[in-house]
């Protein structure tokens, strides 16, 4: 599954079309709020992006984009992020995730307060979706090799 | 209008079906392959045609985008398992 692809084709339409897929999970993610999709569904195609490059490029090129070590940092800053939230909430004297009370510090009405909170709470979950999904994809397409021995798993396709 | 759009995304719901045994019984691999892309492409313009009865299509092209998008890169997955096994 990791190894590179020949074939032209393939490369050249993933190459013009990654980007595409990327803003496009940025504009899910973006307006989870008020249409279809949210945090889980925009970092399932932020993933599915990172897939489809580790799918025609092979594992050395997406390792230097995006390799484990990266991913398991973004998925915990992701965590952070949602959790932080939350917990500031909690701070403000309400409860766990009542992005109302964080209108004194945005300094806006608790309405608009809601609504930029769910939005960072959308963008928490999205970039653990994200990194989470990759993860799995290249434990799997790997066979859950450890990142020590990885250098040759390029070859290792028989 | 509705009624038309209504009875269109009922012929493609049945025409699914056919799919779904091509990518079911269908010999060989690549029939089952050119079955499943079949019923994602289906299922894409069932949804346009959901957006349209209930008149909220700038919704369901968000969904139908995302189904499209997923439908492509399951292609690319199997076609690629396919050229590393090297058989039909």
């Amino acid at each position: 599954m990791t190894r590179v692809t020949d074939d032209i084709i393939i490369r050249t339409v993933a190459r013009v079309l990654i980007p595409f897929i990327q803003l496009y999970a940025l504009y899910v993610i973006m307006h989870g709020h008020h249409s279809p999709g949210g945090g889980f569904q925009g970092g399932v195609i932020l993933g599915v992006s990172f897939i489809l490059y580790l799918l025609t490029h092979g594992l050395k090129e997406a390792k230097a984009r995006m390799s484990e070590v990266k991913a398991t940092l973004f998925s915990s800053f992701g965590l952070l992020i949602f959790s932080g939230i939350g917990l500031l909430c909690l701070i403000m004297g309400s409860n766990y995730l009542d992005y109302g009370a964080l209108s004194t510090i945005l300094k806006v009405i608790p309405a608009k307060a809601r609504s930029l909170g769910i939005l960072g709470v959308e963008i928490g979950i999205g970039i653990a979706v994200m990194a989470v999904m990759f993860s799995i994809f290249f434990d799997i397409s790997t066979g859950g090799e450890l990142p020590e021995d990885e250098e040759n798993l390029g070859e290792r396709d028989e | 209008m509705s009624n038309f759009f209504l009875c269109l995304g009922m012929g493609l719901f049945v025409l699914v079906f056919l799919c779904l045994y091509r990518a079911s019984f269908g010999p060989g691999v690549l029939n089952r392959i050119a079955g499943i892309c079949a019923i994602g492409t289906k299922t894409l313009v069932v949804l346009l045609l959901m957006g349209f009865i209930y008149n909220r299509v700038e919704m369901f092209i968000d969904i139908s985008m995302v189904y499209a998008l997923l439908n492509f890169i399951a292609t690319i997955t199997a076609a690629k398992y396919l050229e590393r096994k090297g058989e039909l």
